[in-house]
């Protein structure tokens, strides 16, 4: 969720007769102020040079010193890692609770965490996970396999937010005081990413159902969680963290919406780090003294799609018209004022996964003649758009002026998120334009939106060929072969036009100089356990 | 008097009623699946219809209404479906901070209007009364948004002010002040702009008014005039608004406290209605409703104390 301060002041009633009306019209009022939503969280942004990379661990052995302060752009809905789906509460929890395994800060490809090593079985339908030792909960209990076999079991077995995630699972078992194995009904060569991806995974303490996890928080990570309230939360250093630990005392987390607050407070001190920044404002505060702006590829991706199931959007050359009118650059820049990359697939080029493939060059020439063969005269749809993505209203209204152009109307269709996935799941558009968020595995890129009848294949998309390919690709388990799977799915994908990729935007945070050894992730992960804090 | 207070606990309590039924038919009519939302890009047919069950969304919408208001009656209002908490819980953790910016804030518009709005009614069309109106005027336009945001940027770094948050009178009453000090400017100086406006007329209607001329015409003092004959005829109405601006803040002010990252009732109410959590935007709203009537009843009694005329009947 992005709260966006409301144009709207307040109508304030003096008189007595309107005593009551008032307070109906206060609701009114809250309800017409909701200018955001929840959801696709596509914060981000690429590579400026890094400050972060030249900027060494000084404190090596040193006691612990100081309390970071980080000020979040959006408000976290919950603790339980398994049952929120809030990007803000994953920036908290990705300091307390630890996975199986982890993905790497440079390129995300999965190193051990909680599991030292792991190793599949023949016909790759069983993994044996080994565990680390003298691994301790925040509440000083033992980590053991138990923890492990709870944790998932309990995402599968109370249907949790990740639970899809498991569909494959059979079973997950402690075979061992410290082994998991987990057994599969079908090869599934990115379970890796299903279980280590990000701390939707986390592992928590089989006696937690006597905690109440939406509010407590007991992990085996850097950070414990001290206290949360209305207006933040407060994390302290574990002391028995398994790892090297953290060089700071703590991070106190506060909720800043307004960029103008979080990042005067950047520049004052009263913040050493901050998501919360505007893509119009990477240019100035590059030049600002005492702050250090982290820009690194991310891997959200923007995108439009069109409804398929009916007409003038059934006829993939009309959807190829569309294809060759568009600009992806200036789309890119006008978004996200050039804190992204033009992309014509899912996948950013940065990834093991990525491939070059780009058919649909800016061609006004050739749109015009498909849509003259299509007989889609005098073409006008409306695309539906959510009001809380900024990026995505952008990208529509420069993507209705290049279709001006070659003679097609686009009617830019801003509605709050809530109706926006409403309408979405009835099928009630021509078309419409968001973003997905971190994503690692091609499984997550492609899977459940160009599947027939998958569950975010909203625009209806259908073709044989990619079921079958994606299908293979989802238990192949040559690293190789399934990314030749992958990039030839990817191409039909592209090729039809199921969805019309934009771009991928950046992950753009900033911290104080006084911060060092912080790095911004390609997930958007934020974690603050080799950071350091000088004066 | 007793029954009069009666009379008006009842009618507080059906007002209250409807205000439930409204709310809870409303929110029936707001577009946009609340557990849609709350999974978000998460969302699979299998765990929308987990969250569903667990949320008694998949009762009828009769029996949602009264399993909510009959356990409403005991003060629980249910779990919030986004966070998890208890609603009651999570109004309650918020009052503290809301109170604080409402009567901070009422404390800034009072010390402006009282003050500019007498001035001005004691010489109305001089100069001095052409620069209040042009700051009340001022006051009233500039978008509280806007103005917050300028004392972040510019009056925060100047003052060593925090830009945002909200620390607990109970644990740092210094620092609780200096957190509170400038969104109670935002806040106030809108409120005490339409005050100060306020002030002025009734002070002039009153000092209009026959018994005044009387009183002048004795040869009483001009302090004694306003003081005894004006400012007390011009209280019974000026108590009304600021009760009614009081009772506005308490319900939180959305724009500012977002602005300022300030956790109050305002910024719970906006995150419930962009999450559709029903219980909580329920319970909130029929809080704002129940601050209205209190207050309103409490102004409604001191005018006993304030005009014995009116305790007569």
């Amino acid at each position: 969720m992005r709260p966006t301060t409301s144009a709207v002041p307040p109508v304030r009633p003096v008189r007595r007769a309107s005593v009551l009306v008032a307070g109906v019209s206060a609701l009114a009022l809250t309800l017409a102020a909701c200018s955001s939503g929840e959801g696709v969280d596509a914060e981000g942004l690429e590579d400026a040079p890094d400050p972060s990379a030249s900027a060494e661990d000084a404190a090596g052995g040193d006691a612990p010193a100081g309390t970071l302060v980080a000020a979040l752009a959006n408000t976290p809905d919950q603790f339980d890692p398994h049952a929120t789906t809030s990007q803000a509460s994953f920036q908290v929890l990705e300091n307390v609770y630890d996975t199986l395994v982890v993905p790497s800060a440079e390129d995300l490809t999965f190193e051990p965490s909680l599991a030292t090593e792991w190793t599949t079985s023949e016909d790759g339908l069983e993994w044996v996970f080994t565990l680390r030792e003298g691994v301790t909960f925040h509440d000083g209990s033992p980590f053991d396999a138990e923890d492990v076999a709870y944790s998932l079991n309990r995402i599968i077995d109370e249907e949790l937010a990740n639970a899809f995630r498991f569909t494959n699972v059979t079973s997950v078992e402690a075979t061992g005081d410290l082994e998991v194995t987990i057994t599969v009904s079908a090869p599934t060569p990115n379970l890796l990413a299903n279980v280590g991806g990000f701390k939707g995974m986390a592992i928590v303490p089989s006696e937690s159902a006597e905690l109440d996890l939406a509010t407590q928080a007991v992990g085996t990570g850097p950070f414990e969680l001290v206290s949360t309230s209305a207006g933040g939360v407060e994390l302290a250093a574990f002391e028995d963290y398994w790892g090297e630990g953290p060089s700071i005392e703590g991070v106190e987390y506060r909720y800043v919406g307004e960029s103008a607050a979080a990042l005067t407070g950047l520049e004052n001190g009263d913040i050493d780090w901050t998501d919360n920044v505007p893509a119009q404002s990477i240019e100035g505060l590059a030049q600002t003294e005492g702050v250090e702006l982290g820009q690194t590829g991310g891997s959200d991706y923007y995108y439009m799609a069109f409804n398929q199931t009916r007409p003038p959007f059934d006829d993939v050359d009309v959807r190829r018209a569309i294809a060759y009118a568009v600009d992806r650059e200036s789309i890119t820049e006008a978004a996200t004022f050039g804190a992204g990359t033009a992309n014509q697939t899912a996948i950013p080029s940065a990834s093991f996964w990525a491939s070059d493939y780009a058919p649909f060059d800016q061609d006004t020439a050739q749109a015009e003649q498909l849509r003259a063969d299509a007989g889609a005269e005098g073409l006008e749809f409306s695309v539906m758009v959510p009001d809380s993505d900024e990026p995505a209203v952008a990208s529509a209204q420069v993507v209705a002026s290049q279709l001006a152009e070659v003679g097609v109307t686009m009617d830019v269709d801003t509605v709050e998120t809530g109706v926006f996935l409403d309408r979405q799941g009835q099928g009630d558009f021509d078309a419409f334009s968001w973003a997905w968020v971190g994503n690692i595995d091609p499984f997550d890129f492609y899977q459940a939106q160009h599947l027939t009848d998958a569950s975010s294949n909203f625009q209806g998309y259908s073709n044989p060929e990619v079921d079958e390919l994606l299908t293979q690709a989802a238990s192949e388990t040559d690293q190789d072969a399934r990314k030749d799977l992958y990039a030839q799915a990817e191409q039909l994908i592209v090729d039809d036009v199921s969805y019309l990729f934009y771009f991928n935007p950046d992950v753009v945070e900033a911290w104080s100089s006084s911060v060092s050894g912080y790095t911004a992730r390609p997930d958007s992960a934020v974690n603050f356990e080799t950071v350091t804090l000088t004066d | 008097m007793k029954t009069y207070i009666a009379s008006r606990l009842a009618q507080a309590a059906v007002v209250l009623a409807g205000v439930a039924v409204l709310v809870f038919s409303i929110m029936q009519l707001v577009p946009g699946d609340p557990v849609r939302i709350a999974l978000g890009t998460r969302y699979t047919e299998e765990a929308g219809a987990a969250l569903r069950e667990r949320a008694g969304l998949d009762q009828p919408v009769l029996v949602q209404f009264f399993s909510w208001a009959g356990s409403a009656l005991t003060g629980d209002l249910g779990v919030s479906f986004r966070s998890g908490e208890p609603v009651t819980a999570l109004i309650v953790e918020r009052l503290p901070a809301t109170i604080s910016l409402a009567v901070v804030s009422i404390v800034v518009a009072l010390l402006i209007a009282v003050p500019l709005g007498t001035i001005s009614a004691l010489r109305p069309r001089s100069v001095v009364d052409g620069v209040a109106t042009v700051f009340s005027q001022a006051g009233i336009s500039i978008p509280d948004f806007w103005m917050g945001i300028m004392l972040i940027v510019f009056v925060a770094p100047l003052l060593a002010l925090p830009t945002g948050g909200y620390t607990p009178l109970t644990e740092d009453p210094a620092a609780w002040a200096r957190s509170v000090v400038l969104p109670a400017i935002t806040v106030g100086v809108t409120s005490g702009s339409i005050l100060t406006r306020f002030v002025r007329s009734a002070l002039l209607e009153a000092a209009d008014s026959e018994h005044v001329r009387t009183a002048r015409s004795k040869g009483l003092g001009r302090g004694t005039v306003l003081g005894w004959h004006v400012m007390r005829n011009a209280l019974l109405p000026f108590v009304t608004v600021v009760g009614v601006q009081l009772a506005y803040l308490l319900s939180g002010v959305v724009v500012v406290e977002i602005v300022f990252s300030y956790p109050g009732l305002g910024e719970l109410a906006l995150q419930a209605v962009q999450a559709r959590d029903f219980p909580l935007l329920q319970g909130a709203v029929l809080l704002f409703a129940l601050v209205f009537l209190v207050i309103n009843l409490a102004v409604d009694l001191s005018y006993a104390a304030l005009d014995p005329r009116v305790g007569t009947r």
